[in-house]
């Protein structure tokens, strides 16, 4: 037992003498850690102190750029109280939150509060907002419009602590802004509602844009002509090539206008007036062109309808013409027959005719020339309104004096033209017989034994007024109107068929002019008329 | 003075008489040939070995007129050479100017009065006997 005893003391003594050396090995390494533990703790205490140096020198570097910073730049806590700002915000608000408290949200606008309210509460959500538009007023007692771009800060526990952010004074842009958009619904509007249709097409020929009035007149809606080849959807067959080689043109940078005949939705033929021009980008790169088109469909029609009634004009004007000249060869013929008949009639019974059969015989030639001069003078009539030649400068006094020379006037009559007469604008054959008619007639009346034909002139602003007096018969105020119109004949005659003055009538229309006349029974006539200058 | 076939195209039968009249009241020696209208000239005309010196047409014929008859002649190889005066009593500026244009010898107004007509006739005749001709 005892030796039992002893191996047990034994086996505590082993025990305890290992467990002695285990704990001094701890203890050394204890001793060791606590060393290596303190050696950190100084490198640690260098190491925060150099950061800490270059936290300060970051702090003071970023005072810097705050400060210097052109944009306002405010730091306000979650409530809208301002912690920081720079010079900058200072000048902008005209608050300082150094001397006094000042509260970001509190200067908004009134009207402003749920737009503030739902922007910080995206700014809270997302952490950031940008190109915020608010009404600001500054302690300067103007309203500003800013613009801020925000952001919050966090703590260390991604906790946000307060917001910072960048204001901008935007309210001169804002205006311009405005008053451009007003400018551009202005002339929005205005495109949308003119009666002229305005199309943009891009560089294939493709429609970009037609306004209102031109879906209108095409009969499209602007969706199915947009993305559309104008110049295949639109131009009637016959136009097609023609608007293609104006669309060249148009490429080429030239601006042009015509006339084409365009095909609606519907299928009706228009004519419009197109008037287009290349369109450029802001470095005068073409980029298509712009279309600005008018529907002249019922111009075109009145137009082709007046050339239409022109053209029958003239050709009933020549029929006429032609006519008149048939009509009286017709007429003229039998009369030199008759005149040829009469004539042999009397020369092969010369002896047998006895007076009064040849004086019958005169009377029937005398007749036969009445007759001829008639035709004449309706033929003469007729072709008197109608203006075959372009009007030229005629000299008057020089055609007239040559007139007189070789017109027939008795000898106790003296034409005398007492002012020079002027160069007037008219068709000189005409001019010819109307101062020719007006002497003839004077003429005709003259009962005085020493007749007097006096030929003037006076000139007035636009036209001038000429005058042909003599002292003939006169004619009674009663026949004034009556002698103008055609077969009114004043005097039963051989040589008189009442024509004369209607045509003098027609050839003064004809130079736009008017012509009347003055008279005094027993004494004499004046008539005058204008022509225009 | 040479002694001249002329052919007359004239539709009127007066109008022939005045002028066979007149020559013989004139006492002159010409041949006068007469055709009513166009076509019958043209057969006339058939026989080139009997051309005329001198033709005298009318404008206003039933048929062929007078214009288209001269467009007719002047188109033909041999007949263009025939001098063609018109006689008419149209004075229609443009009847003028289309026979000036087509190529005629001249153009003679019918007077109203018989005498006249004879010396009009007259003064035509001799102007064209005097003158050298190539059928004659």
């Amino acid at each position: 037992m005892e030796q039992g005893l002893k191996d047990e003391i034994e086996i505590y003594k082993r025990a305890l003498k290992r467990e002695k050396a285990a704990r001094k090995a701890a203890e050394e390494i204890l001793e060791q850690k606590s060393t290596e533990l303190y050696d950190l703790t100084q490198e640690l205490k260098q190491a925060n102190s150099k950061l800490q140096k270059t936290v300060k020198e970051q702090t003071t570097e970023l005072q810097g750029v705050f400060e210097n910073i052109i944009d306002a730049y405010i730091v306000m806590d979650l409530w809208g109280n301002v912690l920081k700002m720079n010079e900058a915000a200072i000048s902008l608000l005209g608050y300082n939150n150094s001397n006094n408290d000042f509260n970001l949200f509190a200067i908004a606008d009134k009207d402003e509060v749920e737009n503030v309210m739902s922007t910080f509460e995206v700014l809270m959500s997302e952490g950031s907002v940008t190109d915020f538009k608010v009404k600001l007023n500054t302690k300067f007692g103007k309203q500003i419009i800013a613009q801020v771009n925000a952001s919050v800060i966090i703590d260390e526990n991604n906790k946000a602590i307060a917001a910072q952010g960048i204001i901008r004074d935007v309210t001169f842009e804002n205006k311009y802004r405005q008053a451009i958009e007003v400018e551009k619904q202005k002339y929005s509007r205005i495109i949308a509602n003119m009666h002229l249709g305005l199309i943009e097409l891009d560089k294939e020929e493709k429609i970009m844009m037609a306004n209102y009035s031109f879906c209108e007149m095409a009969g499209y809606t602007e969706e199915e002509l947009i993305g559309q080849v104008g110049k295949e959807l639109l131009p009637a067959e016959e136009d097609k090539e023609l608007v293609h080689e104006k669309n060249i043109e148009r490429k080429n940078g030239r601006s042009n206008a015509y006339g084409a005949r365009v095909k609606k939705k519907n299928g009706d033929i228009r004519y419009w007036l197109i008037s287009g021009a290349p369109n450029y980008d802001l470095n005068g790169n073409i980029i298509g062109s712009i279309g600005i088109t008018f529907d002249i469909t019922d111009l075109k029609n009145l137009q082709l309808q007046k050339e239409g009634l022109l053209k029958t004009l003239e050709t009933r004007n020549n029929e006429l013409h032609e006519y008149a000249h048939i009509v009286s060869h017709d007429l003229k013929s039998p009369l030199r027959s008759i005149n040829a008949l009469v004539s042999w009639l009397k020369e092969d019974n010369k002896t047998i005719l006895d007076e009064v059969s040849m004086q019958n015989f005169a009377h029937i030639e005398t007749t036969l020339e009445k007759m001829e001069q008639l035709i004449t003078d309706i033929l003469a009539y007729s072709s008197a309104g109608s203006e075959d030649k372009e009007k030229a400068e005629v000299d008057l006094d020089v055609l007239i004096t040559d007139l007189v020379k070789i017109l027939y006037v008795p000898e106790h009559i003296t034409v005398s033209i007492n002012t020079k007469l002027p160069v007037v604008k008219g068709d000189q054959t005409k001019l010819q017989q109307l101062f020719q008619n007006l002497i003839s007639n004077a003429v005709k009346f003259i009962d005085k034994p020493e007749g007097k034909i006096d030929i003037n002139v006076k000139e007035l602003p636009s036209y001038y007024e000429f005058s042909v007096a003599d002292n003939g018969i006169g004619i009674d105020n009663k026949f004034h109107d009556k002698i103008f119109k055609i077969f009114h004949s004043l005097k039963k005659s051989k040589d008189s068929t009442g024509i004369g003055l209607s045509i003098v009538k027609k050839i003064v229309d004809l130079h736009e002019g008017e012509v009347w006349l003055e008279s005094q029974v027993d004494l004499g006539t004046t008539f005058y008329f204008t022509i225009k200058k | 003075m040479s002694k001249l076939n002329i052919l007359l195209i004239e539709d009127d039968m007066i109008e022939v008489m005045k002028l066979n009249r007149a020559v013989s009241s004139l006492k002159l020696q010409h041949n006068i040939v007469e055709a009513n209208n166009g076509e019958d000239a043209l057969k006339v005309l058939e026989q080139k070995d009997k051309l005329p010196d001198v033709i005298l047409l009318d404008l206003n014929m039933p048929k062929i007129n007078g214009i288209e008859f001269l467009k007719i002649l002047k188109s033909d190889d041999r007949l263009k050479y025939i001098p063609t005066i018109i006689l008419t009593t149209s004075s229609n500026k443009r009847d003028l100017l289309a026979c000036f244009e087509i190529g005629i010898a001249g153009y003679v107004l019918k007077p109203l009065k018989y005498d006249d007509y004879v010396f009009k006739i007259e003064k035509l005749l001799s102007y064209w006997s005097m003158n050298e001709l190539i059928t004659a």
